[in-house]
């Protein structure tokens, strides 16, 4: 998030990011956010048809070639949550800051990974 | 859609195949059939009763049974792999040290730390676009190299990790394109697994120079189209990282 956040401000965009993890009303900021939403639910979630729906949405909307690129940002951090996770490894210094910033916004008191010590 | 017919990037192809046959070859510390057991048992976690009843909880540490394992790998391990591929989130440094009292080598941990981050990586990138489960290589013959560095000191996480510049001269480098940040510094004790990891992780999601670079754009998506999806997942797995 902190990224998202710093690429929204580069584009002078500042983006919902309570909607961006699921707690307010799916409207982001980001173009063509509601159909990524959608399809990374999707792809973590157990629903097929759900899933064939996402696709379709994501295809129709972005292209192919967009499409295999959400396929893999969705991948990679369904797989690199794990490894943060199970590590205890801290967010790094350098962002600390900031991803203290987007916790406060969120309302939210702790990291839930590499801080639950 | 017909998933077969896509066009993958030639890096994303060529990780991927690089993954499954890392998968099957011998490890740092697990040998090509130990790790292809783990990622089998990796895969045996998203449908297992145990963790499923446990995941809906409000805590998981309230919830007794056992596992639907394979029966090929002891139940300590199993407890390890579902726990890390089905609830993440809500893992405690309690729990990893009860892990290791159970008789698991902290080496051992970190290299199916990163089985189960590839297996999942590779499984959700092919569920995303619609192609079936890839039936698991088979395993190769061979031992595993056992090579722990000698600089990993517990400094930073719950297991020890190897600073670039504690690395000693004979110390395997896990960072050979890479920088240093945390999460690449996560599973330094198995430096094999950091770069094999993040081979794939970078051709999945962005070259590691590209992530902060919002200058310019590297992928069909915008760095914040593909940040949406990055934040997304990792909230949906309970992980603020």
């Amino acid at each position: 998030m902190v990224v998202l956040r710093a690429s929204g401000r580069v584009d002078g965009e500042d983006f919902d990011l309570g909607n961006v993890i699921g707690s307010g009303d799916g409207e982001t900021g980001v173009a063509h956010g509601e159909i990524l939403l959608a399809f990374s639910d999707a792809v973590v979630g157990g629903d097929d048809a759900e899933l064939d729906a996402a696709r379709v949405a994501v295809i129709d909307a972005l292209g192919q070639e967009a499409f295999v690129d959400a396929a893999g940002a969705a991948a990679s951090f369904n797989s690199i949550v794990r490894i943060a996770d199970a590590t205890g490894i801290p967010v790094d210094e350098f962002k600390q800051d900031a991803a203290r910033e987007i916790l406060d916004d969120l309302g939210i008191e702790e990291f839930s990974s590499g801080m639950a010590n | 859609m017909d998933a077969r017919s896509l066009v993958i990037r030639d890096d994303l192809a060529t990780a991927r195949e690089n993954s499954w046959d890392r998968l099957a070859s011998p490890g740092t510390w697990w040998t090509g059939p130990e790790r292809i057991a783990i990622a089998a048992e990796t895969r045996r976690a998203t449908n297992c009763a145990l963790c499923r009843a446990r995941k809906e909880a409000l805590s998981p540490f309230v919830i007794d049974g056992a596992h639907d394992g394979g029966g090929e790998l002891p139940d300590n391990i199993v407890e390890v792999i579902h726990r890390i591929r089905t609830d993440s989130g809500r893992l405690r440094k309690a729990w990893f040290d009860e892990a290791l009292a159970s008789g698991l080598t902290d080496t051992g941990y970190v290299e199916i730390v990163g089985i189960i981050a590839t297996i999942a990586g590779l499984d959700t990138f092919d569920r995303a676009i619609g192609l079936p489960l890839r039936p698991l290589p088979a395993a190769k013959p061979g031992e595993p190299s056992r090579r722990r560095p000698r600089a990993a000191r517990k400094t930073l996480a719950w297991v020890d990790t190897l600073a670039d510049e504690d690395a000693a001269k004979e110390d395997p480098n896990p960072y050979p394109d890479l920088e240093p940040v945390n999460v690449h510094r996560a599973m330094s004790l198995v430096p094999a697994e950091v770069a094999g990891f993040f081979e794939l992780d970078q051709a999945l999601y962005l070259p590691q120079a590209a992530i902060r670079d919002l200058e310019n754009e590297y992928r069909a998506l915008t760095h914040s189209q593909l940040e949406l999806i990055a934040s997304r997942v990792a909230a949906l797995n309970q992980c603020l990282y």
